[in-house]
């Protein structure tokens, strides 16, 4: 069986498309809303969701993934729920790919072996591991490489620099630039070099290039539209829920106004 | 750089962001150039000596031996300016961070120990310094805040979590990420990503350097067991490191049982039969988490030894049954400081405590021609208040 991740990549490509990628929090506030706004958000047109699994000391995160994932911790949240979640949505046929974002330890502690089982048969498309940088993925590769339904997503920062082409050479899906340096939730505050840097990497790359990290309106896009393949909003749209109360009529229209606005600039 | 050489065994590594692994090799080349320079080495040996005043006396504690019918000997780390053990690697890592190039430097602290530390070599070598401290721990240790903000630091408050040590870290490793490209991490325990454990080692190996050749004049032979506090473990992979290689030498890493290992607050990761392997802070080591792996708190009645993982380097030495680890209560603890202040007029830290009441309990196995060094990694003047109200039956705060 093929990758979800990497058919709607091949669709994107044919149709000429931008991606737009949206981020929450499994179990935020409850994991009955989490399971509506997946629907709601595959509705609305999004390309893929990235799914991020609460955890105790989230360091790549700035203060609202921390706070979201805090709550979702307190409201019982957890990596076992969030696979029945994933395969209730597929038996109630949601196709869109659905990428984990998680930290290492999540996978550690269930056993490398068991949560990619878990990840194949659940349908869980794509992994993001931030604490997981190239040099330390040997043991989840094994894993992941025997089968397509799971595919680790790979990170790119600023710094990067001479690690591009070894980190991009056998990535798969699409590769998730992070715009500035530091943490999530930073608000358009993108590294200094910001168009050298993405240049670089669609150099290297052969596949798509997401941005993502401080991310909030299409307009921040402005400088980079031409040259990204796509883009990520994380902290942003857990605001714009929060605001709204979970309003997923607010949700919906966000979506399809980035996703119209991405590929009309 | 070969990925084999950042780990101990299984243990170690650099569970890290991406934004991060750049920064880690600049540092890991820096330092092993550093530690061949013999420029390098000779101003860090300059400031041991003359500013931290090492070396440090390894006392034979007299009233205590005789009462527990063995030799007991106290490496005093308590005697080194700022009270500690830590500003041994402080200065080391300052060093480093003048050397290159950095302009501000960056710690977590717990009880303050080595956030004073930091804060008094950022004084002294003219860096913007700035200390993450939980908000909780912002009010056990007052005074220690006060010392480090009148030394020119800025504390920043961490309010996320449980607002301690690991939150402070948290917190630490996130601002880094930001500001890598002039922001030097000095990280105060030996823990962390490669090549923090190393690092942290060698700069704190001067303690056990220097006591197995103090040892060796005054018995004319190595210690039968050497024995240090862990929380991290950064005295006692120091009080350790010239005594690995000496297979005659027992070694016993003390940690903190806080209420007792059978309940859920104590701060014990490798004196359990239950450690669970995990990742936390850019290595991979034992750590205290729940079935879900989410990392659970630590407890103890001493700011240092309250952290839920452990030094990789210490994972495996446990593992390979080189060092054992056991646990000794907060009660313990409390019990043998009352006993060392008046057996010897030495008032020691708490974390020290921990070492020192578990030293009372093996002389029971020892006899009175053998020896062992117990490492007095600091002074208790930081604890007065918590001593105070402990034995006023106040109970404390955590």
């Amino acid at each position: 069986m093929s990758n979800r991740i990497e058919e709607k990549i091949k669709e994107l490509n044919n149709k000429g498309e931008k991606a737009f990628i949206t981020y929450i929090t499994a179990g935020l506030p409850d994991m009955k809303v989490t399971k509506k706004l997946i629907k709601a958000k595959e509705m609305a047109g999004i390309d893929i969701i990235e799914l991020g699994i609460p955890f105790s000391d989230p360091t790549a995160d700035g203060p609202v993934i921390q706070q979201a994932s805090y709550e979702a911790l307190l409201a019982g949240a957890d990596i076992n729920k969030t696979f029945t979640l994933v395969e209730e949505l597929r038996k109630e046929n949601v196709i869109v790919p659905i990428i984990f974002m998680l930290y290492y330890n999540t996978i550690l502690s269930m056993g490398i072996e068991k949560f990619i089982e878990k990840c194949n048969k659940s349908g869980v498309d794509g992994l993001i591991i931030p604490d997981l940088p190239f040099e330390e993925q040997g043991k989840i590769n094994a894993a992941l490489a025997k089968n397509d339904e799971t595919i680790l997503i790979q990170l790119i920062s600023p710094l990067s620099e001479d690690r591009i082409p070894m980190i991009t050479e056998n990535a798969r899906g699409f590769i998730y630039l992070v715009s500035s340096m530091g943490v999530t939730g930073q608000s358009a505050n993108f590294h200094k070099e910001i168009v050298n840097y993405i240049k670089k990497v669609k150099k290297a790359s052969k596949i798509p290039v997401m941005m993502g990290f401080g991310i909030r309106t299409p307009k921040d896009l402005e400088n980079v539209s031409d040259i990204i393949d796509g883009a990520i909003v994380g902290s942003h749209f857990i605001n714009i829920l929060r605001e709204s109360d979970f309003n997923i009529n607010v949700a919906t229209e966000y979506i399809k106004d980035f996703k119209y606005q991405i590929n009309h600039m | 750089m070969d990925n084999n050489k950042t780990y101990y065994g299984e243990f170690g590594g650099r569970f890290v962001s991406e934004s991060l692994m750049n920064t880690l090799k600049e540092i890991d080349e820096a330092f092993e150039k550093a530690i061949k320079d013999e420029s390098f080495l000779k101003e860090y040996h300059y400031y041991l000596k003359d500013y931290v005043g090492r070396e440090t006396p390894l006392y034979f504690a007299k009233r205590l031996s005789e009462k527990y019918n063995t030799k007991i000997y106290l490496k005093r780390e308590d005697l080194n300016h700022t009270g500690a053990h830590k500003i041994n690697n402080v200065l080391g890592q300052i060093l480093l961070a003048k050397k290159m190039g950095k302009k501000r430097v960056i710690a977590e602290t717990g009880a303050g120990q080595h956030g004073v530390a930091t804060a008094t070599a950022a004084a002294l070598f003219n860096m913007e310094c700035k200390v993450f401290m939980g908000k909780e721990d912002i009010i056990r240790q007052a005074p220690n805040v006060m010392r480090m903000e009148m030394l020119g630091a800025e504390v920043v408050s961490v309010e996320s979590g449980s607002n301690t040590l690991k939150d402070a870290t948290n917190e630490a490793i996130r601002y880094w990420s930001k500001t890598a490209e002039d922001t030097f991490y000095i990280i105060g325990s030996a823990v962390g990503p490669y090549p923090y454990p190393k690092m942290v080692k060698e700069f704190q190996s001067c303690i056990s350097r220097e006591a197995k050749a103090q040892h060796l004049k005054a018995e004319g032979r190595n210690p039968d067991v050497v024995m240090a506090c862990v929380g991290g473990g950064s005295n006692s992979i120091g009080m350790f490191a010239e005594f690995i290689d000496e297979k005659d030498v027992e070694l016993i890493g003390v940690e903190a049982a806080g209420k007792g290992i059978d309940t859920d607050e104590h701060a014990c990761v490798l004196s359990i039969d239950t450690s669970k392997l995990g990742t936390l802070h850019g290595m991979k080591s034992y750590l205290l988490q729940d079935e879900n792996g989410n990392i659970k708190l630590a407890h103890s009645i001493s700011a240092g030894l309250d952290y839920p993982g452990v030094g990789p380097e210490h994972s495996f030495l446990r593992d390979s049954k080189r060092a054992t680890y056991v646990g000794i209560t907060d009660k313990e603890a409390m019990e043998a400081l009352k006993e060392l202040t008046r057996l010897e007029g030495i008032i020691p830290a708490i974390e020290s405590a921990h070492a020192i009441a578990y030293g009372i309990k093996k002389a029971k196995e020892m006899n009175k021609n053998q020896s062992m060094i117990i490492c007095l990694s600091g002074r208790g003047d930081k604890d007065l208040n918590t001593i105070t109200d402990y034995f006023a039956g106040k109970g404390y705060l955590n």
